[in-house]
Order: C-alpha cells, then sequence, then structure tokens
C-alpha cells in the first residue's frame, strides 16, 4: 500500500495505491482525518487501488462524515473497479461524491 | 642519634632477581606455546640462579608420574619419568612446599640411580613445586650452586615465585588449548548439522500429502526422513533411525538416506529398498550399529499405503476416534542379512479418509517425571492438534511436549501421510494479525483459480475471507495472539470455505450484519460477508479449536 498527498487548487489530492486492508487502514485513517482537522477540502484518488476491504471503506466514510460536519470538500475520484465493486456492495456508491477524474473531482 | 642513610638503589641481586621474576612472568603470559616458552625459560633461570643444571617435571594426570619436559645442564633428562612417590620433586609436588636440601647425600627421598644413569653428582637441590589452587602441575628444580655452596632461602623465594608464575601460565595455555579445540569442534559439528538439514526434503505446501519434522538432541542427528516423487505420482517415503548418538549415528544416517534416495527410484516396492539397503549396511558398516527403519510408498490417487518395517517403532494410523497400530515387521537393518533376503512382508495400509503417523523413539521416550509419552501418549497429544494442517500439527505436538518440559532424550523426527483424495484445495494455518491478511487473500485466490472458479467471483470470494479472518483477529482473539485455519474446498458449482480460530466461543448473535442506511463506519465486514456467500454459520468447531465459520458460494449454472 502506498499513500502520497500532493496539493492542487488549494486542495489535497490523496493518491492511495496497492491493497488497502487491515494492515494498512490505520494509516489512512489518521492521514485523512489530520486533513479533516485542518478543515482542508480533500480528493482521494483510489485509480491504483487494487483491493479494498471494510476497515479501508471505514476510513473512507468517517473522513466523509467529518467533512460534512465540516462543510468541507471530500471527492472520491478515479475510483478502480475493485473499489467500486466493494462501494457498492456496501451501497455507498449512492452516498460518496465520486469524480471520474481527479480532475473533475478538484472542479466538483 | 645517629641517621642511617636510606639506600638509593635495591641491593644488586634483589634487583637481579625481580628482573629475572618480571621478565620469565612477561615471557610466560605472552606464550601460547608453554612447553617451548619453558624450555628457553629453563636455560634462562639455569644460568641467572647459578645451578649447574636444572629440570621442569610436569605431572601426568592419568598415572601421577612426573615426567620431565625440559631441562639445562650437562645431561639431558628431558622424558625421564620419575613414578609417583619417587625423588625429592614428587615430595615438594607432594607436600605442595619448596623443599632446599644443602646436601643430598643425607635426604633419604633422594633418587640415586638417576644420578647414576647420567653420571652427574648433585649435591644440593632446590624445588619449587608449580600449582595453582588444589591442582599440581609439576615442579621446578634446580641441581648444584655453581662454585661448590648451596642454594640459600633467597634462592627459595626466587625459585617459588618463578614456580607460581609458570604453574598460572601452564594452566592458562591449557585452558586456552581446550577452548580451541572445542570451538573447532563446535564449528564441525554445526557445519554437519547445516550438511544433515540439507540432507532432509524442503518443506511442502500444506496440502502436499506427506510432511515430517526432525529435531536433533544433539547437533547432528541419526534420524532422517526423506519424500521422494516417483514417475506416475506416486511417492515414496522413509523414516529412520541409527542406533546411537552423535557424529557417528550421523555419518551412518547419511550413507543410509542416500542410499534410500538412491533405491527408492529404482527398485519396485519397500521390502526391496530395505532389503538393498540392508545388504549394503551388513557388507560396510561398523559392528554394532543398525538401523531401524521404515519405507514405503503412498499412491495418493487411490489413498493407499503400502510399507516395510524394518525393527521400527509401529506406525500410527489415525481415522476419526480410531487408531491402529501396524504392528508387522523384520529386525533392524544391518544385523543379519540372512533375514532379508529371505523377503521382507509389506503392508497394504488403505487410509480410507485416515491419516498415517510415522516417528522415532526420539518421540516416543520423550518425558519427564512422570514418565515416557508412548505411542498411546502420542496418539492423545495429537487429539488436540488434528484439526490443525499436517506441518503445524507436527509443529504443535513438538512444541506442546517441550512446553510440558518433557526433556528430548533422543533425536525426534515424525512424519505424518494423509489421505490426498480428502486433502482440501487449500489448507494452511496462519498467525492470526493484519499482516497475515495479503498472503491469506493470496492464498484463497490462488485456490479458487485451482478450482476453476468463474473469475468474476473470485474478487468478491477473498473479500468475504478477508473480512471473516478480520472477525477473528479483531473480535475472536480481541488483538492477542493466536492461529486461524482457512480450508477451501469445493468445485466449479459449490464453493465451501471453513475458517477455524482456537480462540475463545464468540456468540454469534453478536455478530450480525450493520444496517446499511445507518452510514458509520466499521460493522461492514460482515455485511459483506452475507452479500457475496449464499450461508455463513457457526458450526460446532472440532476437538481443540475455538471457533469453526462455515461459508457456502453456490454458482449454479456457471
Amino acid at each position: 500500500m502506498k499513500i502520497e498527498s500532493r496539493e492542487i487548487d488549494g486542495a489535497v489530492v490523496v493518491a492511495l495505491a496497492g491493497e488497502v486492508d487491515l494492515q494498512h487502514s490505520p494509516t489512512i485513517r489518521k492521514h485523512l482525518m489530520e486533513l479533516m482537522f485542518e478543515r482542508r477540502p480533500v480528493i482521494v484518488d483510489l485509480a491504483a487501488v487494487v483491493y479494498i476491504d471494510s476497515s479501508g471503506i471505514a476510513s473512507l466514510v468517517e473522513a466523509y462524515q467529518q467533512a460534512r460536519k465540516n462543510g468541507t470538500r471530500f471527492v472520491l475520484a478515479a475510483v478502480s473497479a475493485p473499489a467500486m465493486r466493494v462501494l457498492q456492495l456496501a451501497r455507498l456508491d449512492k452516498v460518496f461524491a465520486l469524480a471520474d477524474t481527479v480532475e473533475a473531482g478538484l472542479k466538483a | 642519634m645517629r641517621i642511617e642513610e636510606l639506600p638509593h638503589a635495591l641491593p644488586t641481586n634483589l634487583a637481579d632477581d625481580l628482573d629475572l621474576i618480571a621478565e620469565m612472568t612477561a615471557d610466560f603470559a605472552r606464550s601460547l606455546d608453554i612447553e617451548e616458552t619453558l624450555r628457553i625459560g629453563i636455560t634462562h633461570i639455569t644460568s641467572r640462579m647459578d645451578a649447574e643444571a636444572a629440570s621442569i617435571f610436569l605431572m601426568e594426570p592419568e598415572t601421577g608420574d612426573l615426567v620431565c619436559r625440559a631441562c639445562s645442564g650437562p645431561t639431558d633428562v628431558t622424558g625421564l619419568r620419575l613414578v609417583k612417590g619417587q625423588g625429592i620433586v614428587w615430595r615438594a609436588v607432594n607436600r605442595n612446599a619448596t623443599e632446599l636440601v644443602r646436601d643430598t647425600g643425607n635426604d633419604p627421598d633422594f633418587a640415586h640411580q638417576v644420578d647414576g644413569k647420567t653420571g652427574f653428582i648433585t649435591r644440593s637441590v632446590l624445588c619449587a613445586p608449580m600449582s595453582v589452587r588444589d591442582e599440581r602441575l609439576g615442579a621446578i628444580e634446580l641441581f648444584n650452586k655453581i662454585g661448590g655452596g648451596s642454594f640459600d632461602s633467597a634462592d627459595r623465594r626466587v625459585l617459588q615465585a618463578l614456580a607460581a608464575s609458570a604453574a598460572l601460565a601452564l594452566i592458562n595455555a591449557r585452558q586456552a588449548a581446550a577452548m580451541a579445540e572445542q570451538q573447532v569442534m563446535r564449528r564441525e559439528l554445526a557445519l554437519a548439522a547445516d550438511i544433515q538439514r540439507a540432507m532432509l526434503p524442503p518443506e511442502r505446501p500444506a496440502e502436499f500429502p506427506i510432511h515430517g519434522i526432525n529435531l536433533a538432541a544433539r547437533g547432528v542427528s541419526g534420524d532422517f526422513f526423506d519424500v521422494v516423487e516417483l514417475p506416475g505420482g506416486k511417492l515414496a517415503f522413509a523414516i529412520a533411525d541409527v542406533s546411537g548418538k552423535g557424529m557417528n549415528a550421523a555419518l551412518l544416517m547419511a550413507k543410509t538416506a542416500s542410499l534410500f534416495r538412491c533405491l527408492a527410484k529404482r527398485l519396485d516396492g519397500p521390502a526391496a529398498v530395505l532389503s538393498a539397503i540392508d545388504a549394503e549396511l551388513a557388507e560396510t558398516s561398523s559392528a554394532g550399529m543398525f538401523v531401524t527403519m521404515i519405507a514405503g510408498i503412498l499412491d495418493p490417487a487411490a489413498g493407499t499405503v503400502v510399507l516395510a518395517n524394518a525393527g521400527h517403532e509401529p506406525p500410527l494410523l489415525c481415522c476419526g476416534a480410531r487408531q491402529e497400530r501396524i504392528d508387522d515387521g523384520m529386525p533392524p537393518l544391518g544385523i543379519v542379512p540372512e533375514l532379508f533376503a529371505q523377503g521382507c512382508p509389506e503392508s497394504i495400509i488403505d487410509l480410507n479418509g485416515g491419516t498415517l503417523y510415522l516417528f522415532t523413539d526420539g518421540l516416543t521416550e520423550a518425558g519427564n517425571s512422570h514418565g515416557m509419552l508412548g505411542a498411546d501418549g502420542v496418539a492423545r497429544r495429537l487429539m488436540p492438534h488434528r484439526v490443525r494442517p499436517a506441518p503445524d500439527r507436527l509443529r504443535a505436538l513438538v512444541s506442546q511436549i517441550v512446553d510440558d518440559g518433557m526433556t528430548l532424550k533422543d533425536d525426534l523426527t515424525m512424519v505424518v501421510i494423509e489421505d490426498a483424495r480428502q486433502t482440501p484445495a487449500l489448507y494452511r494455518q496462519f498467525q492470526a494479525r493484519p499482516a497475515s491478511l495479503a498472503a491469506i487473500r493470496a492464498a484463497v485466490a490462488q485456490a479458487l483459480e485451482h478450482l476453476a472458479c468463474p473469475p468474476a467471483v473470485i474478487p468478491d470470494v477473498v473479500l468475504a475471507v478477508d473480512e471473516a479472518c478480520q472477525n477473528i483477529i479483531r473480535h475472536a482473539y480481541g488483538g492477542g495472539e493466536g492461529d486461524l485455519i482457512v480450508q477451501v474446498r469445493g468445485d466449479a458449482a459449490c464453493l465451501d470455505i471453513q475458517l477455524i480460530d482456537f480462540a475463545a466461543p464468540v456468540d454469534p448473535a453478536r455478530v450480525c450484519p450493520r444496517d446499511l442506511d445507518d452510514i458509520r463506519p466499521g460493522g461492514l465486514g460482515t455485511h459483506f460477508m452475507r452479500m457475496v456467500m449464499d450461508d455463513v454459520e457457526f458450526l460446532a468447531p472440532p476437538p481443540g479449536a475455538g471457533n469453526l465459520l462455515r461459508m457456502i458460494k453456490r454458482m449454479g449454472g456457471l
């Protein structure tokens, strides 16, 4: 699992890559929650995620809920097919703001 | 009042004595070859102490005799032996006190016969014993003060100091030599143990039908086991125990193992293999050494084993709660070659879903103050581990024996042979922790591919197994340590996945999917499992296990 952040137009793009499972989701959760604490708009780039489990989804849900409270933007962008499958299983594909690309997410 | 002037320097002779002691002590401390140093030292001592001759005697530990190891003077007495009780030198050693004999003519212990042999005329003797604590090492002996006088008490003190320092140097050198020898031995033993381990078959995946474990009571082992793949998918196997322990046993073990490897591929059946090894060992091995051995062939497709037993512990066939000892057999190999030449019986065993255990007496004879384990004890101790995959089962049994304070008196080797027809596509034990999950997913995906599971279904089933494992890690063990077993069976139509842990039983009512309209982190895992799989249920766990979760996926029509 890899996690990389970069700033574009005042938003933070967090790119996750590889397998997001119980071993790594605490790191992702901590990183996203710090950004939420700073009230930063966040685009999570899921293009290179080959696997995500319920603990990874839970980290995204927690950040999403905090963003809603903050009134800040939280978008899942370029969601890979495996990640989309799990979002659908959790019926969360209707809950998260989704964007086809990171660029689209920045504009959303 | 007269004030005496303090001397500016030590008296010359005292300074010389101190120089000699310092010089010799430094030489002794530096030297690794102490006897060589003693030879050089004795010449030095002789001239500095104005003696006509000198000898160093060392005590032979086996006999108590004193043997001259270095000397100086007109006659060479190196190698001269004074038997226990003989001579002034022996008296000095025995009393552990320096002997000053001003006139040997008046001393009843003086060994006149030595002078008789050498022609040297001994008038006076100064002899200081060399000892460290209670260990008597020998003595330094000086003969005749040059100029005709006798040795005096000042000479006595100097020689005493020299002898003490020489004794320490001797002890040091002997200990250093012993340590160096031990180190060489240890290195050689470690190397031999490495070579032996390399002769054992490699660890195979848990689903392979034959596994073994070997623990050496010492560095090297007299036991071995092996598995050789034969043409047509059959597997030849063997377990053997060489009489005795240590290096001899290890070498005979290496020979037997090589013979087995070579013959198993060429000869038809275990009886022929044992007979050939017996003939070879009887012809060439050293007297009194023998080998107990079982050789066999597993036909994985038929679930049958053919084996022959030469004096080895009877194998144990476990099928459900039933256990049976396979008692047929011959005497050990390498003793009576004629017997094997007349034929060796073979047992044919139908595994019938059961498991065959072979072991050396290192296992049955492992014991504590309550006695030895015995074959029944082995069977009893296997019960709680039966649910584990074979390699983990062997490790669990052995570590339990060690944990129970049982000592291994002998090398311990155990081989397990399973009915491959019953073996699941995946049957592996993992440590229940997040870092295992990637390996679990990879193993499950591989097993599903092997079962020709539709590719679209694989990621979902992998997710369901991962979530179930997470529940075990997070809830059943609650962060504590433990094992979990993943078992995957099935075909293209139906998958049967079972997860077994060894934690306290979980209340199934508490493991329920959450309401998806309630959007909150966590609680999704069980929902995923139920979404993906057709049945998810806790079943009564097998003996020794904590929980058994079974998940079924039907792929009707696919």
